[in-house]
C-alpha cells in the first residue's frame, strides 16, 4: 500500500450483497403483507340486504334449452344480443305487503339486463350508460306497481344481454320491500358508481395541474407523461358507454384506454427513476394500438379476441413490469416516497389478478372488478405527491435563496474587509517603496550636494563653488518634487518644467537652449510611468546638459523630442540633446574613459538601462549628441536588474 | 511691443520677506535693475508700507513671522487693483502657489533665481506679461480634466476652480505645461503670439476667487461644501 491516498469508504462487496439481500427481503415480506390484507378485504362481500329477500332459483331457458340454476350464475357465451338467456323465477306477494311498494334489486349483472314482472318490462338497464360498463358494478333498483302483484306466486323474467368481452352474469336478484332494498342500493351506487366518478374528476383536476407543471417545465417529461394518463383516464370515465347496437366503434377505443393508460404509467415510472427515453419507447404503446385498431376496423368477435388475447395481458404485464421497477429502485434509494409507490402497485396488481381470476371463474366471486378504482386511487397518490414535492422543492428553492442570499451578503462583507486590509497593506507597501525610492533620489542628489556644501564650506576657500552646489542641491529638490507630480503618463509634462529649469540654468553660461518639438503631442503618453522612471529620465537629461555646460564648452545645445517607429512598429518617444562643443573621446567599448565626465557617462547608461531605455552617444569635434529612446512599455521594476 | 518701457525709477516695489539674507540678496538685484524698493519683514510692516501709497508691483513671500502672505495678498488686491503681485517662493510647488494665485498673486519668483531673472520677471510684469510657469500649468491642466469626474472627495492639493477656464485657456495652458513656447503654442492653436500673454492674464483673473460670497459659491460648485 502506498499509504495516504484518501479512498473512498466502500464496504466489501460480500457486506453489500448481504445488505441488498436484507433489503429485498424485507420489501418482499412488507409486499406480500400488503397482498394478504388486500385478499382480505376483497373478499369482505359487498353490502347485501337480508337473504330472505333474495331470489337464488331460477329456470333459464338458453338456446332453446330450459334447465333450473342457481343464482348467482355464469353464462357460457360471450354475445347473446339477439337471443338472450332468460332467467324465470317466483316470489310471493301478499295483500298485507301492500302497505309499503315493492322493488327488485340487481346489484350486478354483465352486461346488461331486462326485468319484466308478471310480463310486464319494467326496467332495461341498457338505457342506463354507467351500467353498460362492465367495469363498474352497477347495481339497478326498480319500483314493481303494486297493480302488477297479485296474492301468491308473482313472475319473474330477467332477459341477460351479453356483447363481452366478458362472459354474462347475474347475481342474486332480491325482491322486497322498497324500504328494505334501497339502502343497499344507494350504498353500491356510492361505491360503485359515484365514487369512479369522483375520482376521475380528482385525476382531471391532476391532468391539469401536471400538464401546467409540464408545459412550465419542459424538461421533466414524467409530468407531461402522468398528465397524459390521468387526462386519458378522465375520458374514459365520462364518455357514455352505449349497449350495441348503438356503441359502435367507441366500445373499441374504450377498451384500448387500458392498457394505453398501463403504458403511459409504466413510461412515467420509468421516466421518473431516471431511465432516458428512447425510440423503442413507442412499442409500448403498441398493444393499445392494436386494440383501438380493433375497435375501429375489426368486427365485435375480434375486438373481443383482441382485448382478451392482447388488452389485459399487457396491463397485466406492464403492471408487472411497473412492480418490478420500482421494487428494485426502492431497494436501491431507500426512499420513502417510492416505498409508498411500491406498495401502490403492489395493491393494483393484486386488485387485477382479482379481477382477472373473477372473469376467468377461476375464483367463485361476485364479479365485481377493483381494479380500476384502485388504478385510480394510485394515480391521484402519485400525483398528489408529484405536487407535495414540486412544493417542497418550491420551498428549498425559497431556502436556498434565503440562505444564499445571507451566503452573498456574508462574502460580500469578508471580501470588503479583506479588500480593505489588502488596499491597505497596498498602500503601505506603495508608500514604503515610494519612501526608499524617494531617499534614494534624495541620497544620490541633495545628499551629496549639501555634504559637499559642508565639505567646501569648512575648507573655508573661494565662495562661488557653494553657490553652485546649493544651487545644484535646490535644483535637484524641486526634480524630486517636480517627478513626484501625477502627471497621468505624460512625460511631455516633466519635460515642460525640466525645460524651464533647463533655461535658468544655461542662462548665466550664455547658452541658448534650442528646443524642438516634431508634433503638437511630442511623446506618447504612458501609462504605466511611475515617478522614478521621470526621475532617471530628467537626470539624465541634466546630466546631459551638464556634461555640455562643463566639459564640451558648448554655445548651443538642442533637444529634440519626436515619436519614432521601434523595430515592431509601435510608437516610441525619442529625445535627442545636441551640443556644439568640443566633444571627448569614447572608448572601444562605447564608454568614456573615467578621467573625464566618464562617471556621469556611466550613470546616464545605467539610468538608460533602468527604464529599459535605449541610449546613443556620439561625440566628435563638432559636438556631441546624446540620443535616448523611450521603451514602448516602460518596465515595472529596475529593467537593469533582469 | 505696443507700449514702451516705463522708466524704471518709476516703478516702486514692495518686497516683503522675513529672512534677511533672501531680502538682501533680491533687494539688490531689484535695487541694480533701477526698481523703487520698500522691504518689510513682516505683515505689519507691510500693512505700514501699503498705509503710505500702493506699490507697482508687491512681491511677499507666504511664510511670515505674524501671518499668511495670502492675507496681504487680498488686502492688496482689494484696495489697489492697479498693483502686480507676485509670490516668493522656496521650491515654486503649487501647493503655495496656487492658493496665492486664488486670492490674486500672478505667478511666482524663485528666491534662488539669478539677479538677471529676478529684473526681467518684474520688468515682464509690469509690462503685462504674466508669467506662468510649466508646473502651475502643469497643475492647472490636470485639475481641469479631474473637473468633470463626479463628485467624491475633491482632489488632493489646494481648492481651485477651473470651470470658467476657455477650451482654448485650457489648450494654451496644455501648450505651457508641456514646454512649448508662446510662438509655438500660438502656431499650434492659430493664434497670433502676441494674443498668448493676454489670455494667461485671463486665466489669472480667472481663477481669482474675488469675494467671500463668490468663494462660497465656488466651494458650493466645486463640491467642496455640502449644503
Amino acid at each position: 500500500m502506498s499509504g495516504f491516498a484518501v479512498i473512498p469508504v466502500r464496504p466489501p462487496k460480500r457486506w453489500r450483497l448481504r445488505v441488498s439481500t436484507f433489503r429485498t427481503v424485507r420489501y418482499a415480506v412488507l409486499q406480500i403483507l400488503i397482498v394478504v390484507a388486500c385478499v382480505f378485504v376483497l373478499h369482505q362481500p359487498p353490502p347485501e340486504p337480508p337473504a330472505r329477500y333474495a331470489l337464488t332459483e331460477f329456470s333459464l331457458k338458453e338456446n332453446g334449452a330450459t334447465h333450473a340454476v342457481t343464482l348467482p350464475h355464469f353464462t357460457a357465451h360471450r354475445f347473446s344480443m339477439n337471443d338472450p338467456p332468460v332467467y324465470t323465477g317466483e316470489f310471493a306477494w301478499s295483500e298485507a305487503d301492500a302497505r309499503q311498494a315493492w322493488s327488485v334489486l340487481l346489484p350486478r349483472f354483465t352486461n346488461g339486463a331486462e326485468v319484466a314482472v308478471n310480463g310486464v318490462v319494467l326496467l332495461d338497464s341498457r338505457r342506463d350508460s354507467a351500467a353498460n360498463r362492465s367495469d363498474r358494478a352497477t347495481p339497478e333498483i326498480v319500483v314493481i306497481p303494486g297493480s302488477l302483484l297479485h296474492n301468491g306466486a308473482n313472475g319473474i323474467a330477467i332477459r341477460l344481454f351479453v356483447w363481452g368481452p366478458i362472459t354474462g352474469f347475474l347475481d342474486r336478484v332480491y325482491v322486497g320491500p322498497d324500504d328494505a332494498l334501497r339502502p343497499y342500493y344507494d350504498l353500491r351506487t356510492l361505491i360503485f358508481v359515484t365514487m369512479p366518478v369522483v375520482l376521475a374528476a380528482w385525476q382531471a383536476i391532476l391532468a391539469v395541474i401536471l400538464s401546467i407543471m409540464w408545459i412550465m417545465r419542459r424538461h421533466e417529461v414524467a409530468y407531461g407523461v402522468l398528465a397524459a394518463a390521468m387526462a386519458l383516464g378522465t375520458v374514459q370515465a365520462f364518455v357514455p358507454t352505449l349497449a350495441p347496437p348503438q356503441s359502435g366503434h367507441l366500445g373499441g377505443i374504450l377498451l384500448a384506454s387500458a392498457p394505453l393508460e398501463a403504458g403511459l404509467v409504466l413510461i412515467f415510472a420509468l421516466l421518473f427513476f431516471g431511465w432516458k427515453w428512447s425510440r423503442a419507447g413507442w412499442l409500448i404503446f403498441l398493444p393499445g394500438l392494436i386494440v383501438a385498431a380493433a375497435g375501429v376496423f375489426g368486427s365485435r368477435a375480434q375486438l373481443r379476441e383482441v382485448f382478451l388475447f392482447v388488452g389485459t395481458p399487457t396491463v397485466g404485464l406492464y403492471l408487472l413490469l411497473l412492480a418490478l421497477a420500482v421494487m428494485q429502485v426502492a431497494i436501491r434509494r431507500q426512499n420513502f416516497a417510492i416505498l409508498i409507490f411500491g406498495c401502490a402497485v403492489t395493491i393494483v396488481l393484486t386488485c387485477w389478478i382479482h379481477d382477472l381470476l373473477s372473469v376467468l371463474s377461476i375464483v367463485p366471486d361476485r364479479r365485481i372488478f377493483y381494479s380500476r378504482l384502485s388504478y385510480s386511487s394510485m394515480l391521484i397518490a402519485i400525483g398528489g405527491a408529484l405536487t407535495w414535492r414540486f412544493a417542497r422543492a418550491l420551498n428549498q428553492v425559497d431556502g436556498f435563496a434565503g440562505r444564499l442570499v445571507v451566503r452573498v451578503r456574508e462574502a460580500e462583507e469578508k471580501l470588503k474587509q479583506s479588500f480593505a486590509r489588502e488596499q491597505e497593506r497596498e498602500r503601505a507597501a506603495a508608500l514604503a517603496r515610494e519612501r526608499s525610492r524617494l531617499m534614494r533620489d534624495l541620497h544620490d542628489g541633495l545628499g551629496g550636494q549639501l555634504v559637499s556644501i559642508v565639505a567646501l564650506s569648512e575648507r573655508g576657500e573661494s565662495i562661488a563653488p557653494i553657490g553652485d552646489a546649493a544651487r545644484a542641491a535646490l535644483k535637484d529638490l524641486r526634480l524630486v518634487i517636480d517627478s513626484m507630480d501625477d502627471i497621468g503618463g505624460d512625460l511631455m509634462l516633466a519635460l515642460g518644467s525640466w525645460r524651464e529649469r533647463a533655461v535658468a540654468q544655461l542662462r548665466p553660461h550664455n547658452i541658448a537652449l534650442d528646443w524642438r518639438t516634431t508634433s503638437a503631442q511630442g511623446l506618447p503618453v504612458h501609462p504605466e510611468l511611475r515617478p522614478w522612471h521621470v526621475i532617471q529620465i530628467l537626470r539624465l537629461l541634466d546630466e546631459a546638459l551638464t556634461n555640455a555646460v562643463k566639459h564640451a564648452g558648448a554655445m548651443r545645445i538642442q533637444v529634440t523630442i519626436a515619436t519614432v517607429m521601434d523595430d515592431a512598429g509601435h510608437a516610441c518617444g525619442c529625445i535627442t540633446v545636441e551640443d556644439d562643443g568640443k566633444g571627448f573621446d569614447l572608448g572601444d567599448d562605447g564608454m568614456v574613459p573615467a578621467r573625464r565626465g566618464g562617471r556621469g557617462l556611466r550613470n546616464m547608461k545605467k539610468r538608460a538601462a533602468q527604464c529599459a531605455a535605449e541610449l546613443e552617444l556620439v561625440s566628435s569635434a563638432a559636438g556631441t549628441r546624446v540620443r535616448l529612446k523611450l521603451p514602448y512599455r516602460f518596465p515595472d521594476g529596475d529593467a537593469s536588474a533582469v | 511691443m505696443t507700449v514702451e518701457k516705463q522708466p524704471s525709477q518709476t516703478i516702486t516695489i514692495l518686497l516683503v520677506e522675513d529672512d534677511a539674507p533672501t531680502l538682501w540678496r533680491l533687494q539688490e538685484a531689484l535695487v541694480k535693475a533701477g526698481f523703487e524698493v520698500r522691504a518689510a519683514a513682516n505683515l505689519a510692516e507691510a500693512r505700514d508700507s501699503l498705509a503710505a501709497g500702493p506699490p507697482r508691483v508687491l512681491l511677499t513671500d507666504l511664510q511670515l513671522p505674524d501671518g499668511h502672505g495670502n492675507a496681504l495678498i487680498r488686502e492688496t488686491r482689494a484696495r489697489f487693483p492697479e498693483t502686480e503681485i507676485m509670490v516668493i517662493s522656496n521650491l515654486g510647488d503649487e501647493e503655495s502657489v496656487i492658493s496665492a494665485i486664488t486670492v490674486g498673486a500672478t505667478g511666482y519668483l524663485l528666491k534662488d533665481a539669478f539677479p538677471t531673472d529676478i529684473a526681467a520677471t518684474v520688468h515682464e510684469l509690469v509690462a503685462g506679461h504674466s508669467p506662468i510657469s510649466a508646473s502651475i500649468a502643469r497643475f492647472i491642466v490636470r485639475r481641469t480634466q479631474t473637473a468633470g469626474e463626479p463628485a467624491g472627495e475633491p482632489p488632493p492639493g489646494p481648492a481651485l476652480n477651473t470651470a470658467k477656464l476657455t477650451p482654448r485657456e485650457i489648450d494654451i495652458l496644455w501648450g505651457i505645461a508641456k514646454g512649448f513656447s508662446y510662438a509655438e503654442i500660438a502656431g499650434h492653436l492659430g493664434l497670433s503670439r502676441q494674443t498668448v500673454p493676454g489670455h494667461i492674464k485671463s486665466i489669472y483673473r480667472k481663477l481669482e476667487v474675488h469675494t467671500r460670497g463668490e468663494a462660497v459659491f465656488e466651494a458650493v460648485q466645486q463640491g467642496l461644501i455640502q449644503l
